[in-house]
C-alpha cells in the first residue's frame, strides 16, 4: 500500500511542478486535424499542405482575403492586349529563408519546372504556356493562346518560388520567402513556424512563433481550446459549436467556398432521366439540412459555385425550390409512381456529409425513394467513387479555387474529375470560351451561364456552402478569411 | 535448443505477419496516390504520383524490395509524411510514447487490482466482494473513447489538473511528459484492472484452499503473511500470465486512447498509416508491434522460471 501512496505523492508533485505546456511568450498554438503531406510545391497536393505552405512560400502574385489577386514577389505585372504576353516586375531585395537574395533566374527555374508535365502533375493547368524568360530583370511569360485563369493559377501553392539549391530537401525542410520559417516538424505531433526576420514586409509577421498542434479528435481539440493549451481552431466541426458558444471564445463564421452536394451518377438508371434528377432536387429541403447537419451555419446553393466567389456567383437556389408534390409528379411521369430504391454512399471521416446524407434519406422517403446508406472509409470513397465512378449517389464537399474556371471545368464531358458523368455539348463549348475570354464582364456572363446549365440540367443536388467556423481565444486579432483553402498566420497577433 | 526453436519460430511468424499485412493492404480498396491527390485527382496526375512513389512496380518486387531493406535494417520511407521521413525514425519517435504509456497503465492496473483482489478473496461473498465485482463489471463495459473524453472534460478543462493531451518531449520536459500520460494511462488501466481483480481473487481462492496453506496456518503463521508470502506467491503464476497478455494488448491497443488524447504514439501512427494506405509505414509499425509482442512473451517465459522453479524442468522436457 505504501507504494501506492508514494506514487500518488509523486504524481501530485509532478502536477504542481511541471504542468502542461503553456503557450510560449508572443506565440500561438493552433490545432489542426492532420499532418500535411510534405511541402514541395511541385509534389505536395494535399489541402493540409497548401494551407500551411501559404505562410512559407510565395509566388509572383497571391490571393487577398476578398479573392482579388495582389502583388507578392512581383510588384506589378502587365498583360499584352492580345492576352498572350505576361510581364512581371520583380520585387527587389527579397530574401529566401536561407538568407540568399532571390534572383530572376530562381523564378524562371521554379516556374519552368511547374510547367513541365514530366516533373509535376500540376503542369496540367499550364498547357497553354509557350515560353518563360528573363528580359531586363523582368519575367516574361508567353502563352500559346489566351488563358484568363493564368494569373489566378500563379497564386497557388505550386507556383511558390524557392531556391534551386534547396530542391532535394523541400519536402520536409521547405525554403521559401514567406513570413514564417518551418523550424520543427514532428510527424503526428506538431509543426513549429518561426518568424522570418528578413521578410520583405517589415511589420509582418506579428508573432515570433506559431505551433501547429496535430489533434485528430475534434472533441480533444475543443477541450484543449477550453483549457487554454490551444489558442485557435481554424476549422471547427459544427457539431462541436455548442461547446464553445457561450464562452468568452471568439467565433468567426464565414463562407468557406466549399460546395457540398449530393452527387448523382448521371449515367446510370434511373438517374439518366432528367425528370428523376429534377425530382430529387425538388424533394430535398436544403434549409432543413443546413439546420440539421450544420447547425444553421451554412448558405444554401443551387449550382456548383459558392456565394463566397462573389464576383462570379449567380444564385440558382430558386431553380428547384422544395416541393415534394412536384417531385412525386415528376417521378410518376418518369415511370416511378411508387418511387424506387438506390444506394447513397457517405464518406466516414466527414460528419457533415454523413449527417446531410441521413437527413436526405429521410426527406426522400416522403416521395417514395428509399436510400440504403452505406458509410465508407475515405480511401475507399476516393477509389470507388471519385476514380472508378461506380456509384449511384454520394454526398461530398468540393473545395473551391480562386477562379471559377478551375472549379467548373470538372463538369466538362471528358474531364477525369467529372464524378457525375455530366455531359452537355453546350456546357463544353461555353467553358472553352470562358478560358480564352479576357473581358471581365463577358467572363462573368459566361460563368453565370455555366452555373445555370448545371442547375437547370439537375446535374446534382447542390446543397450548401458550409460556414468555416474559426474559434479562438478572445485576445487574438487579425484573423482573415479567404475564399481559398489557406491559413493566413502572418497578421495574427495577440492583444496585450 | 528450446530457445533456438523459439527464435526461429518468432522469425517465421514475423515474416508471415509482414506478408499478410502487405497483401491485405494491397487488396483492400484505396490507393495512396489517390489519397494524396484527393477529389482533384485525374488519371494523368495519378500516374505521375504513382511513379514518384514507386507504386507502379509489380507487387512482388515491391515486397521483395521492402524485405531486402528490412534485413539490412532499413524500413524504407513513409510516403505520406513527406518523402523525407524514414519509417524507422517515425517509429523511433513513437515508441517513447507508447511503451511508457503501456507500462504506466499496467503498473496502475496491478497496483489497484492485486491488493483489492487479495482483500476480496479473504472476504469471499461479503458485501465488499459483491460491490467491487459489480463495479468491475461496469469498468469492463465503459468504452475507452467515452471515458477519455469525459476525463479530459473533468480533469483538464474543469479542474485544470492535467493537460488535455499536449505531450512535450521527454528530453525537454520529462515531468510534463509524465503528467500528460497520467489520464490516458488511467483510461487504459481501468478495464484491465477490472479483469485483473477477478483473476487475482480466483487465483487466491484456489491457492488458499491448498494443503500447504492449511499447514502454514497450522504452524501459526499470521493471516497477513499467509495471504501475501504463501498464497500470493503461488497465485502469481496465473496473475502474471494474464498481466502479460494485457501488456501485449496495451502495446498494440493504445490506438483509441492515443487518438483521444492526441499522443504521438505507435497506435496513432499505425492508424494514420492505414488510413493513408502508407504501405511502408504500415509494414514498419506492424513489424515492430509484432516484434514487441514477441519480446514481452520472451521475458514472460524467463519470468515464469524465476517465479516458479518447477517450470524450468517442464520447459526442458517439452
Amino acid at each position: 500500500m505504501s507504494k501506492f501512496l508514494m506514487l500518488s505523492a509523486l504524481i501530485l508533485t509532478l502536477m504542481l511542478t511541471g504542468c502542461a505546456g503553456t503557450p510560449t511568450e508572443n506565440g500561438l498554438v493552433v490545432a489542426i486535424p492532420t499532418d500535411p503531406e510534405g511541402f514541395h510545391p511541385h509534389q505536395s497536393v494535399a489541402a493540409a499542405s497548401a494551407e500551411i505552405a501559404f505562410n512559407i512560400y510565395e509566388g509572383l502574385v497571391k490571393a487577398a482575403p476578398n479573392g482579388e489577386i495582389v502583388p507578392a514577389l512581383a510588384t506589378a505585372w502587365d498583360i499584352s492586349p492580345d492576352g498572350l504576353t505576361y510581364t512581371f516586375t520583380l520585387r527587389e531585395g527579397v530574401k529566401f529563408h536561407n538568407s540568399r537574395e532571390m534572383t530572376p533566374d530562381d523564378v524562371v527555374y521554379c516556374l519552368e519546372r511547374l510547367f513541365d508535365s514530366d516533373v509535376t502533375a500540376k503542369a496540367r493547368d499550364f498547357t497553354t504556356v509557350e515560353s518563360i524568360e528573363v528580359q531586363n530583370k523582368k519575367i516574361v511569360i508567353q502563352l500559346e493562346r489566351p488563358n484568363s485563369v493564368f494569373l489566378a493559377l500563379l497564386t497557388e501553392f505550386g507556383a511558390g518560388i524557392y531556391p534551386p539549391e534547396a530542391e532535394e530537401q523541400l519536402s520536409s525542410q521547405p525554403v521559401g520567402t514567406g513570413p514564417y520559417v518551418l523550424t520543427t516538424w514532428e510527424p503526428n505531433n506538431e509543426l513549429v513556424l518561426t518568424k522570418f526576420e528578413q521578410y520583405w514586409q517589415e511589420d509582418l509577421p506579428k508573432l515570433n512563433q506559431v505551433r501547429l498542434k496535430i489533434i485528430p479528435e475534434p472533441a480533444t481539440a475543443v477541450n484543449s481550446l477550453l483549457s487554454g493549451s490551444v489558442n485557435l481552431i481554424p476549422r471547427l466541426e459544427a457539431d462541436y459549436l455548442h461547446q464553445v458558444e457561450d464562452t468568452e471564445l471568439k467565433i468567426i463564421d464565414s463562407p468557406m467556398n466549399l460546395v457540398q452536394l449530393m452527387a448523382i451518377n448521371n449515367s446510370v438508371e434511373p438517374f439518366d432521366d432528367l425528370r428523376v434528377r429534377q425530382a430529387l432536387n425538388y424533394a430535398i429541403n436544403r434549409e432543413e439540412i443546413i439546420e440539421g447537419a450544420a447547425w444553421g451555419r451554412g448558405t444554401a446553393i443551387g449550382s456548383n459555385l459558392s456565394p463566397a466567389m462573389a464576383t462570379w456567383y449567380k444564385d440558382q437556389t430558386s431553380t428547384y425550390p422544395y416541393n415534394p408534390e412536384k417531385a412525386r409528379e415528376l417521378l410518376a411521369e418518369a415511370g416511378y409512381p411508387n418511387g424506387f430504391s438506390a444506394t447513397l454512399h457517405l464518406p466516414a471521416p466527414y460528419p457533415l456529409h454523413r449527417s446531410a446524407g441521413e437527413i436526405i434519406a429521410n426527406q426522400l422517403t416522403e416521395v417514395g425513394i428509399n436510400l440504403d446508406l452505406e458509410v465508407i472509409e475515405w480511401g475507399t470513397w476516393l477509389e470507388q467513387i471519385n476514380t472508378n465512378r461506380e456509384y449511384e449517389l454520394t454526398v461530398v464537399g468540393l473545395t473551391g479555387r480562386l477562379d471559377p474556371h478551375t472549379i467548373l471545368n470538372r463538369y466538362q464531358s471528358d474531364s477525369g474529375r467529372n464524378i457525375s458523368y455530366f455531359s452537355s455539348p453546350e456546357y463544353d463549348d461555353l467553358l472553352e470560351q470562358g478560358a480564352i475570354e479576357s473581358d471581365p464582364d463577358l467572363r462573368q456572363e459566361i460563368y453565370g451561364e455555366l452555373q445555370t446549365i448545371l442547375a437547370r440540367e439537375a446535374s446534382n443536388v447542390y446543397i450548401m456552402d458550409p460556414s468555416q467556423l474559426a474559434v479562438m481565444s478572445p485576445d487574438i486579432e487579425g484573423w482573415n478569411n479567404y475564399p481559398v483553402y489557406v491559413l493566413d498566420l502572418a497578421p495574427l497577433d495577440r492583444a496585450r | 535448443m528450446v530457445w533456438l526453436r523459439k527464435i526461429t519460430g518468432m522469425l517465421a511468424t514475423l515474416l508471415l505477419v509482414s506478408m499478410l499485412t502487405f497483401f491485405v493492404l494491397y487488396l483492400i480498396p484505396g490507393d495512396p496516390a489517390l489519397l494524396i491527390l484527393g477529389t482533384e485527382a485525374d488519371e494523368q496526375a495519378l500516374d505521375l504520383v504513382r511513379s514518384q512513389l514507386g507504386l507502379d512496380r509489380p507487387l512482388v518486387s515491391q515486397f521483395a524490395g521492402w524485405l531486402g531493406g528490412v534485413i539490412q535494417g532499413d524500413f524504407g520511407e513513409s510516403i505520406t509524411f513527406s518523402r523525407g521521413y524514414s519509417v524507422a525514425s517515425l517509429i523511433a519517435n513513437a515508441l517513447p510514447v507508447t511503451i511508457p504509456l503501456a507500462l504506466m497503465a499496467m503498473v496502475l492496473s496491478m497496483l489497484v487490482a492485486i491488493p483489492l483482489g487479495i482483500l476480496l478473496a479473504s472476504r469471499q461473498g461479503g458485501r465488499l466482494d459483491t460491490i467491487v465485482l459489480t463495479l468491475s463489471q461496469a469498468g469492463l463495459s465503459v468504452p475507452a473513447f467515452w471515458l477519455g473524453i469525459l476525463m479530459i472534460q473533468y480533469f483538464a478543462v474543469d479542474l485544470g489538473w492535467f493537460p488535455a493531451g499536449d505531450m512535450p518531449r521527454w528530453s525537454s520536459n520529462p515531468s510534463g511528459a509524465l503528467v500528460s500520460l497520467v489520464l490516458p494511462s488511467m483510461v487504459l488501466a481501468l478495464p484491465r484492472a477490472a479483469i485483473l481483480i477477478r483473476i487475482v481473487r480466483t487465483a487466491m481462492l484456489e491457492t488458499l484452499g491448498e494443503d500447504y496453506i492449511r499447514t502454514a496456518r497450522g504452524k501459526g503463521v499470521r493471516e497477513f503473511a499467509v495471504h501475501t508470502r504463501h498464497a500470493l506467491k503461488n497465485a502469481m503464476i496465473s496473475i502474471s500470465t494474464i498481466a502479460g497478455i494485457q501488456l501485449v494488448q496495451l502495446l498494440a491497443g493504445t490506438v483509441i486512447v492515443e487518438q483521444v488524447f492526441s499522443l504521438p504514439g505507435l497506435g496513432r501512427l499505425m492508424l494514420s498509416a492505414v488510413l493513408m494506405r502508407d504501405l511502408p509505414l504500415v509494414q514498419g509499425t506492424v513489424f515492430i508491434g509484432a516484434a514487441l509482442i514477441f519480446l514481452v512473451n520472451f521475458f514472460l517465459d524467463i519470468f515464469y522460471t524465476i517465479l516458479d522453479p518447477r517450470i524450468r524442468g517442464v520447459g526442458q522436457n517439452g
